[in-house]
């Protein structure tokens, strides 16, 4: 072979080799990636439970290939051989998808496909999976045991205070200090301050804290002492008026009654606040009651009857207030304490009555707390499992 | 017209007179204070129209109407809108005397509905999250080793909510037993108060330092 | 009957519903929560307007009867109505009163905010009051609530960890131990506290705000 013919067929080689090359390169590529992806396994369709209904949930176990996944799209249809539409996209690592917004009663199929950018692997079909909306949500059946177990002791207590069992009651210092809070306005000649909270009538801590005004009222009003109670809420204004109004009845001095005394300020926080706080710098009343659902504004309002001089009785249920009632107020009703306070002072038999079904119910929750944390020692969530 | 720096000039005269109040009351306290209320009652009544009367009442009735979308020739398909409303109204009765029992008739409806919803929101929200969260091992495992300090740390939690729980009995005298589970029950509470109020320090510092800025900043330029 | 018996059967009636449509998912009784609240939202929207008769009445009768501050109460009527009247302004101009750069939000920007901040940064002030009022240990129980709260305090700031490194440590402990156990034992309380209240109410034996 002669110099020339040798290099050509050096350069034929060559290009063969490339051309191999390329091909090999190629076939690898197809066979990776026809091989790669797996698709999600055991997928689940079924009518989502405890709802409203129109709506099925898709369960799936993720992909082998779940981290080079972009995500799963969730196909629809009314048959089992299709055609499928997507009903919803999630990301990679999820493994359930709720359809909403479907016909109760109709039948509907899917499947899950694992994706990636150019391609994507199916599951295999589930269903039919039937929406239908649930008489009983069974996820909230502990809930209605403890409703029907607490509204069972509190009655079965109220039974037996009507009957005429004696029952007990601690002292509350706060509550014990009313009467003196009340005194002390009236031999200093100032008025009384009721503050009932910021919250409205919709709210369990301000009727609460209106059973309290009920009482102070009627102590002032057999003292001859004003109130002035400063509202936020223009229905807690009109229930007010109505307690006090009441109450000096009850006292024997209706005549006593001011309505001008029970007033609207503003439904704003800081307004209010500052208003009150100007009430008390011009009215100087001798006792200021702090009774009701507070937030920022309740130091505020502490910390300038304290500087007026004013003997403080607050009461909250706003657990992020009450640090500042305790260090700047005389008394404090912590929390639970506001509510027995209505039981405390009137000391009617039904009232001790819920009173007592409510700590038999506290003595239940300690039990249970205790038996709860030596079984979870073990190993065993069957009490956890009652609190879910 | 400037209106922003008349703006800021405003909003400085009305802080510095609040501010007056940390002295004692004072006609400019007296002042802020008065207008504060006034234009706060205003400012929520015109919300009051926008936000929650014409867009849940007014509207959807009005649009019934100039749309035909009535039965019977009168009924607006957002009938039930006319409840309450009605129960709205019956609040006025209150400036007449012979019916203004009737105003009872709204408050029972409100006092209701959420009497009601309190019942399952304090059960669902409080009671069993609480508890369920209590409910820790005695023991608490690390790397398959029991950890002391998570022990510790378990123990001191439960406990703590028991004699708090302890402390809240009411049908009880606090003596023997249940005094000494009540007086540690008062010890925890004395410490999660110490600790909410130094938690919310800084927070209260941060609200003055705010308006400093607004003072020497925004309005004097005294600093950038 | 009117004035008593029907108004207690209309608050049992009523918080009954609410209690069975949290079990009951089924339409239309599972909807029944939603839409009773936004019901809730027109009656106080009424009410508002009680509020503000009482409030008007109180200054204007001040005012009539020259009684000690009266000078204050036109302040606070012409705040009122100023209020008012650029709501109503900027509706018919922006075609909403809260439409940004509207006359109302100017009284919202420089007059509203202002004031709330104002008196929420007054807070600050009364803290430290309170804080030296309080922390003086006179008991066990006072020198618990003021250890507790000079270690979170320090705690939250650079310059306790500059004192001692384990301050950061022993307040983050203080928070998520002792004071959650206590924060849940209130709470617990709390919450069966209001629920005793809510059964006494449904069942008409708790019937102050019937007065």
């Amino acid at each position: 072979m002669t110099g020339d013919g040798e290099t050509r067929k050096r350069r034929v080689d060559q290009g063969l080799r490339r051309v191999l090359l390329v091909f090999a390169w190629l076939a690898l590529l197809a066979s990776t990636s026809s091989a790669a992806l797996a698709p999600p396994e055991n997928i689940k369709a079924f009518d989502t439970p405890n709802d409203a209904g129109g709506s099925n949930t898709i369960t799936w176990k993720a992909s082998p290939d779940d981290s080079l996944l972009l995500g799963y799209s969730v196909k629809r249809s009314a048959k089992p051989e299709g055609p499928f539409e997507e009903a919803g996209v999630v990301l990679k690592g999820q493994e359930e998808y709720r359809d909403g917004e479907l016909k109760d009663g109709q039948k509907y199929f899917y499947r899950v496909d694992a994706r990636i950018i150019g391609d994507s692997a199916s599951s295999a079909v589930a269903g039919p999976a039937v929406p239908s909306a649930q008489w009983f949500n069974l996820g909230r059946v502990n809930i209605l045991a403890f409703i029907m177990l607490f509204a069972g002791v509190v009655l079965w207590y109220i039974a037996r205070a009507k009957k005429g069992a004696k029952l007990f009651i601690r002292r509350i210092a706060g509550l014990d200090a009313v009467e003196e809070a009340v005194g002390r306005s009236t031999e200093m000649g100032r008025p009384l301050m009721f503050i009932p909270g910021l919250l409205s009538i919709d709210d369990v801590t301000t009727l609460a804290a209106l059973t309290i005004l009920g009482r102070v009222a009627r102590k002032a009003a057999e003292y001859d002492t004003p109130v002035l109670v400063p509202c936020t809420d223009p229905l807690v204004m009109t229930t007010a008026q109505e307690i006090v109004k009441q109450s000096y009845s009850e006292a024997g001095r209706p005549d006593a009654y001011r309505e001008g005394n029970i007033s609207y300020l503003t439904y704003d926080q800081f307004g209010y606040a500052a208003g009150c706080d100007g009430m008390m710098l011009r009215e100087k009343p001798g006792a200021v009651f702090l009774q009701g659902y507070f937030y920022a504004e309740s130091l505020i309002l502490a910390e300038t009857g304290h500087s007026i001089g004013a003997i403080q009785i607050a009461g909250t249920t706003a657990v992020d207030q009450l640090p500042f009632f305790v260090t700047a107020c005389d008394y404090t009703l912590i929390g639970e304490e506001m509510y027995a306070a209505s039981s405390y002072l009137t000391r009617e038999p039904i009232m001790l009555g819920t009173l007592k079904g409510e700590d038999l119910i506290k003595l239940l929750i300690v039990l249970a707390l205790t038996v709860g944390v030596v079984l979870e020692t073990f190993g065993k969530h069957w009490i956890q499992a009652l609190f879910q | 017209m400037n209106w922003t720096l008349i703006g800021i000039w405003i909003g400085a005269l009305l802080t510095l007179c609040i501010y007056s109040f940390l002295y004692k009351d004072n006609p400019f306290y007296k002042f802020a204070e008065h207008v504060y209320v006034g234009i706060s009652a205003g400012y929520l009544l015109a919300q009051d129209y926008w936000v929650q009367l014409r867009p849940n009442l007014f509207l959807p009735l009005w649009n019934d109407y100039a749309q035909g979308q009535v039965h019977f020739g009168f009924i607006p398909a957002h009938w039930y809108l006319f409840i309450p409303g009605i129960l709205g109204l019956l609040v006025f009765t209150i400036f007449i005397p012979k019916v203004s029992w009737m105003f009872r008739y709204t408050l029972a409806f409100t006092v209701g509905v959420f009497s009601g919803l309190a019942i399952t929101a304090e059960l669902s929200a409080r009671v069993l999250p609480q508890i369920g969260g209590t409910l820790r091992p005695l023991l608490e495992l690390q790397n398959g080793h029991i950890s002391p300090w998570g022990t510790f740390c378990n123990l001191f939690l439960v406990v703590g909510v028991l004699a708090t729980l302890i402390y809240f009995f009411f049908s009880k005298e606090h003596k023997g037993f249940i005094g000494a589970g009540a007086k540690l029950g008062v010890w925890y509470l004395m410490v999660a108060f110490g600790a909410a109020f130094g938690y919310t320090v800084m927070a209260r510092i941060s609200l003055l330092i705010g308006r400093m800025q607004f003072l020497l900043g925004d309005w004097l330029h005294l600093m950038r | 009957m009117m004035k008593r018996e029907i108004p207690l059967l209309i608050t049992f009636l009523t918080g009954l519903l609410m209690v069975v449509q949290f079990f009951v998912p089924h339409r239309p009784i599972g909807q029944i929560g939603t839409g009773v609240l936004s019901w809730y939202t027109i009656i106080a929207g009424f009410t508002l307007l009680l509020g503000i008769d009482s409030l008007v009445g109180m200054h204007l009768k001040k005012l009539q009867r020259k009684q000690s501050g009266w000078g204050y109460s036109i302040m606070l009527i012409l705040g009122l109505l100023l209020a008012l009247g650029l709501g109503i302004f900027s509706e018919i101009k922006y075609g909403s009163a809260l439409a940004f750069g509207s006359p109302f939000m100017y009284l919202y920007t420089y007059m509203m905010v202002p004031l709330q901040a104002t008196m929420f940064s007054l807070l600050a002030f009364f803290i430290a009051s309170a804080a030296y009022r309080a922390f003086r240990a006179r008991t066990l129980e006072a020198s618990l609530l003021l250890v507790a709260a000079m270690i979170v305090m320090l705690g939250r700031v650079p310059l306790g960890a500059a004192i001692w490194g384990k301050f950061p440590i022993l307040a983050e402990w203080i928070m998520t131990v002792p004071n959650a156990a206590a924060t849940r034992g209130i709470l617990i309380g709390v919450a069966l506290g209001g629920l005793a209240m809510s059964l006494r109410i449904l069942l008409g034996i708790e019937r102050t705000y019937l007065s």
